[in-house]
Formats: C-alpha cells, structure tokens, sequence
C-alpha cells in the first residue's frame, strides 16, 4: 500500500514541477527569441567570465572544444583549461595546436588548496587562452586550480566532452545581469549531442542520436532539464547545477571553500554548500536555471561507460545527502530544508528501495491470490500513463520553446522512446543506483572509466 | 568620315587607344557608350551594322562605332550629347537591338566625357558593360572611376549585414565577395587578393584575432587592408586590434556613410 502512495505522491510532485515549467516557458521563449544577444555581446558592461574546463585524458576532444570555446560570441572572457595530470596526449594536443609557451613567472591570485601546479602555458597570439598542467587530483582540484588563476569575478566550469553554442554564455550572463546581487549560480540545459553533425567546434545539424542508450538519455536529459529545472529554479529549489556547464560567482564559490575534492557529485555539492552558506548567513540569493543557454555533450552510448556513469552519480548524490542530512526537514533552511532535500532524499536517494519493496509486496500479494488484477491492470496503465505524460509535458516544452529538432522524424522517434522508456531502461536505473549505493558502503571511490570519442568518429559512429 | 571602313580597322587597331582618339577629337564633350550584347546568335557583324544603322540615321551626328573583336565589347561614340540626351539614345538603341534579335540582351555602360579619360578607366567601363549583370544602362560617374573598382571581401556570419554591405559597396563601385566565416576568408583571400577586408571579429572557426593575424601571415603580393566592423566595443579589444596592424575599426550599429569614408581613406 505504501508504495502506491509513494507513486502517487511522486507523480502529484512531478506535476506540480512540470506546471511551474509551464507557467515560465512564456517568458522564456519571449526572452530568448527578443533579447538582442548580438549587442549584448560587445558590450563593455556585461561583466567578463573565467571559464574553466578541467580536462584528464580528453585527447580526442579538447582540441575541438577549446576551438569551440575560443570563437563564444562574448565581449571579455578567458578560457582556462586546467590538464588534470593526464597519461595520455592531452597536453601536448594543445600546446601543438595553439602554440603555447610555459610562463615564466605567472600571476597565480587565489589560494584554494590544490595538488601541485606544474606550469601555466600561455601565447600571446591568443590572449585568452591558458593552459595549467597540473598533478592529478581530481576535477574538483582541478576547478580549484583554475579558480586560482582565474582573473574575472565570474567562473563558468564547462566539460572537456561539451561543446557551448556560441551565444550560450551570453544568454547566461544576459540572466545574471538582471539581478547580479542575488545571483550566485546559473546551470544551463545540457543535451546530448550524439547524433549531430559538428564541424569547427560547433553544432551544424542537430538530430537525435542513432543508438539506443544515447536516445534514451536524450529524453531522459530533456525531461530533468525542461520539465523538472524550469519548475525547480521556480521557487528557488534547484539542488544541482550540471557540471557540464554553469556559471557561479567567484566570491562565493571561494567563500564556501571552493569545490570538495575526493568524491564524484562536486557539481551538486558546490550548490548544496552555496544555500547553505547563504541561509546560514541570511543573505538573499537565488541559483538560477538559463534553459536557452545550451551546452551540447557526449553522452555514453555503451551499456558499461553509462551503468558507470550512473553508479557513480548514485554514489555522489548518496554521500552528497549523508554530508547534508542535517538540513534535510530543517525549517532554517527554508525550501531547501522543507522541499528540495526532503524530496531528494525520499524520491531520488530511497527511490529504489521503494520501488523494490512494492514490487516485493506486489509479488507478495499476487501469490497469495490477494489481489484483483482489474486494480492491478488500471493501477499500471494510470502509473505508466502519467509518466509517459511527464515525457511528452517535457517534449512540448521543448516544441513551445526552443524547437532544436526540427525534423518530424525525430519528434516521433522522441514520442516512441519516452514510451520505450518505462520498458527496461528505468528498471536499469534503479539497479544502477542500488549498485552506486553498494559502491558507497564498499567505500569505492574511482570516478570510474569514461573512455571518449572523437567528434569526428562520433559523427561517423552515431 | 568612311564609316564603313570602320569595322575592318579595327581588327588591327589598339582598341582603347582608337576610343580615346575619338574622344579627344571632340573637346567641346562627347557621350560614350559602351555595348555588350550577350547571348546573341546572330553574330558579331550583324549586331554592329544595326548599332552603326543606328548611329548613322541620329541626324547631325558624327557618331562613331569600334569593336574589341577579343572582349567582344563595341564602344560608340555621340559628340555633342548630354549625358541625359545620350541615355535616351542608349534606351533607343537598346530597344532597336532587341526588336532586331530576339534573343539579344544588351548591357551598356555610359558616360559623358570633356576630355580623354586615362585608358585606365575606359577599360574599367567596359569590363562593366560585359560583367554587368543588370539589364538597366549603367551611368559610369567619376566616383566610380575612381574607386577603380577595389576589391572589398566582406566577412560576416549575418546574411543580412552581409547583403546590405554587399549592395552598398557595390553602388560604390567596389568589387565585393562574402565570405560566411573566417576559415572561408583565408581560402578566398589568396585565390581573390581582395585590396581591403571588411569583417567582423565573431565569427565561426576561427575567432577575430587570430584571424587578422592569419592574414597577415598569408602569403599575397599585397596584404589587403583590413577594417573591423564588429559588436565588440570592449576598448581592450579595439586595442589589441590595432597593434595587430589593423587600419580601421567601426562598430555597430555603423552609419554607411561614416563606414564608407573609412573605407575610402583606407584605400586612397
């Protein structure tokens, strides 16, 4: 009985997120269609961005991106590539490719604790491009070190597998600019690009990818970002802030101590520990959401890199919650402590214990011929119809707003797999997650392999 | 004057150097007119003898008609026409030789001239003629002879921007190509040589910077000039511009006029 409530009261809540997503799409079409992002984007008061791309092992892919990153339509920025220790050519690919030189006496201004830089790298023919090679320490050591460095008040950490669209960061700055008091992070709808063409460190024809696990977890990124993101920044409940592409404020990031190292889930702890600090200290803020800020990223398109993948967010989001649980019901903490925690550690950390007792008790029930099937057939139509209904909320989102699939083709091959979707792909989650779990009481904590492809292979290959 | 004999001296004859003679011999002002007649099969020789049948029945007029048998270009003659009385006759002749042929499409390129202009500027007129791609007879002014048809490579991803500049750097008389982004420039620029390029500092592939600076390092007989006409109005960026070496940066939103006097001393 219980889990049928649980199913219940989880899908009232996805609603109620999904109408909140709704009741913004207006305005965010309005803004992201009228903004004159062309102006914007020379002007001298848009304030300037460090961005950081911690990169271990992406020889395949750091060359596009940088390229990608280097040609943003934004007024005054920096690039900071951070090479996190790696084995393989990734640091050679870029001091090839650009020309760099080690500085001789660089001006490092922060003091984050990291591992050891071995040198900054530099041209003067790209005045905003840096290099730091450092010792490995992970990507939240790596962040920290491109923090140090940094010279401007904002930083935007991006993935080394991601490509931004180059007027992504000033649309992200265009939000900031409205109320840069409050503002202390800003996430950016991440989607997945396998599928698309890319060409010069940008996304030329955008379609949805050929394979399977890559097409799931476009709708699955197109469900959290647009159904659930827009919904949650709403009332100011955001608890994460993807990795792949988000903009903070400096002061901040370093006034919590920058990000926590020795653990996959930093992108969500910084945000945890950014409300934290700022509900502890009575300062208004807001985390922020900036759907039309789009950041294209590989996802992993084989069964193992992506159970890896997703066993190690099962293990930060764990450990994230363990850290915090005293905020979890702690009226101090206002929506985050009444809302956002409570609903993460109930409905995403304890989700698949849930799902396994009622299925338990299902079984249960039906061997002691306890239960009537007609309740049973209506209570699996209502609970798959209403999350497929989620999909397609998500979906024409997307058609209000934003429309990058343009071809018909896809937008049913998109209605087909959020169907699909119920069938296999979410029973994995839930095992993926448990398994993420079993990882955190064995205490594992590697980041896991993420082997990378080439954009150009990925074109053929997808 | 044996107007008949005309057509076969001028086989042997330095075409321009025949043109300006004729113009010199008329010092109280003569129209010239330059005729391209494309897509014609009737030939050459019938095409002239209605142009010199035309000329011949303009009554009080000593009109002359010389043919460039390699550009396949005619030139005539009107002394004593204004230019607004020559334009008429222009129409005319049009219409005479598209009732002749019915598959003629004249271009025609004209000017009223006091004096001889420098063979520079004749052979400019008739490169306008034969290229012209508008049926409309083009009035060739000073301006345009002065301007001696530079070559400007516009460089913009907005096809927008890129139409207008296109359009107005044409009626000045330049010689434009686009290109959509700056790895397209660096192809076209040592194939084009373009003597200035106009582009813009956010552009796919390759950003601004680096871009000028791949220009420069291009391997042309004359480094185009290059002028910025951009968004960016950050100052540090407009500085960097110019010790990068380049000559002139206008930003948007840009007055033509302003950005076409910029263009002008940049060139002269």
């Amino acid at each position: 009985m219980v889990a049928i409530y649980y199913v219940m009261i989880v899908s009232a809540l996805y609603f109620v997120i999904l109408m909140f997503s709704f009741r913004n799409i207006k305005d965010i079409f309005r803004r992201a269609t009228y903004s004159k992002y062309n102006t914007l984007s020379g002007s001298e008061l848009v304030p300037s961005v460090s961005l950081l791309v911690p990169a271990y092992n992406e020889e395949l892919t750091i060359a596009e991106n940088v390229r990608c990153l280097m040609t943003l339509n934004y007024p005054t920025y920096e690039v900071i590539v951070i090479n996190d220790g790696s084995s393989d050519e990734t640091l050679k690919v870029l001091i090839e490719e650009y020309g760099l030189t080690l500085l001789p006496n660089p001006e490092i201004r922060g003091n984050i604790s990291t591992n050891k830089v071995r040198g900054i790298y530099y041209n003067p023919q790209y005045p905003q491009l840096y290099l730091i090679d450092k010792e490995n320490g992970g990507k939240a050591d790596s962040l920290n070190a491109g923090i140090n460095l940094s010279r401007y008040p904002l930083i935007s950490s991006i993935d080394a597998d991601s490509l931004l669209e180059k007027d992504a960061l000033i649309r992200m700055a265009r939000m900031y600019m409205e109320n840069p008091e409050e503002t202390v992070a800003i996430g950016g709808d991440v989607r997945i690009a396998n599928g698309c063409v890319i060409e010069n460190g940008e996304v030329k024809d955008v379609s949805l990818p050929r394979r399977m696990w890559p097409m799931f977890q476009s709708i699955e990124y197109l469900k959290a970002f647009l159904g659930g993101r827009i919904g949650w920044s709403h009332f100011n409940g955001l608890i994460i802030v993807s990795g792949a592409f988000g903009l903070f404020r400096k002061d901040y990031v370093i006034a919590v101590g920058g990000y926590r190292g020795g653990y996959p889930g930093e992108d969500m702890n910084i945000i945890i520990k950014l409300h934290r600090y700022m509900l502890e200290n009575k300062i208004k803020y807001r985390v922020s959401f900036c759907p039309e800020a789009v950041c294209w990223t590989q996802a992993p398109d084989s069964y193992n890199i992506l159970s890896n993948q997703r066993k190690r967010w099962g293990r930060g989001n764990l450990k994230n919650m363990i850290e915090n649980r005293d905020m979890v019901f702690n009226p101090k903490y206002k929506v985050m402590g009444l809302l956002t925690m409570p609903y993460n550690v109930i409905f995403e950390a304890l989700n698949p214990y849930f799902r396994i007792t009622g299925l338990l008790a299902l079984l249960g029930y039906v061997l002691l011929d306890m239960t009537n099937w007609h309740v049973l057939v209506v209570f699996g139509l209502v609970n798959f119809l209403s999350g497929y209904l989620l999909s397609v909320g998500a979906l024409i989102l997307e058609e209000i707003a934003f429309r990058r699939y343009t071809k018909l083709s896809d937008l049913v091959k998109m209605l087909l797999f959020s169907a699909l979707k119920f069938v296999g792909y979410h029973q994995l989650g839930v095992l993926w997650r448990v398994q993420g779990h079993i990882q955190y009481l064995q205490n594992n904590n590697s980041w896991g392999t993420m082997t990378r492809q080439s954009w150009k292979d990925k074109n053929e290959a997808a | 004057m044996s107007q008949s004999a005309t057509l076969q001296r001028v086989q042997a004859v330095d075409f321009y150097g025949r043109v300006e003679e004729e113009v010199r011999e008329h010092p109280n002002g003569t129209a010239l007119l330059f005729l391209y007649c494309a897509g014609n099969p009737s030939g050459t020789e019938a095409e002239l003898a209605e142009v010199q049948s035309f000329v011949n029945q303009l009554t009080g007029v000593n009109g002359e008609v010389l043919h460039d048998a390699n550009t396949g270009v005619s030139a005539v003659t009107l002394p004593g026409y204004t230019l607004d009385a020559a334009h008429y006759q222009a129409l005319l002749l049009k219409q005479h030789l598209q009732g002749r042929f019915e598959q003629a499409d004249p271009r025609i390129t004209l000017a009223a001239l006091t004096e001889a202009p420098p063979r520079q500027t004749l052979k400019q007129m008739s490169e306008t003629a034969r290229l012209s791609t508008s049926s409309d007879i083009h009035i060739f002014t000073q301006e345009e002879a002065d301007s001696g048809q530079n070559r400007i490579l516009i460089v913009d991803q907005d096809a927008t921007v890129r139409e207008f500049l296109q359009i107005r750097l044409a009626m000045q008389g330049y010689e434009t190509l686009e290109a959509v982004d700056g790895l397209e420039a660096l192809e076209l620029i040592p194939k084009w040589e373009p003597d200035l390029v106009l582009t813009e500092l956010n552009l796919h592939g390759i950003d601004g910077l680096p871009f000028i600076h791949h220009i420069q390092q291009l391997d042309v007989k004359e480094p185009p000039k290059i002028v910025v006409l951009t968004e960016k109005r950050v100052e540090q960026t407009i500085s960097q511009c110019f010790q990068n070496g380049v000559d002139d940066y206008v930003t948007k939103p840009f007055s033509p006029v302003e950005l076409d006097a910029r263009i002008r001393r940049c060139l002269h």
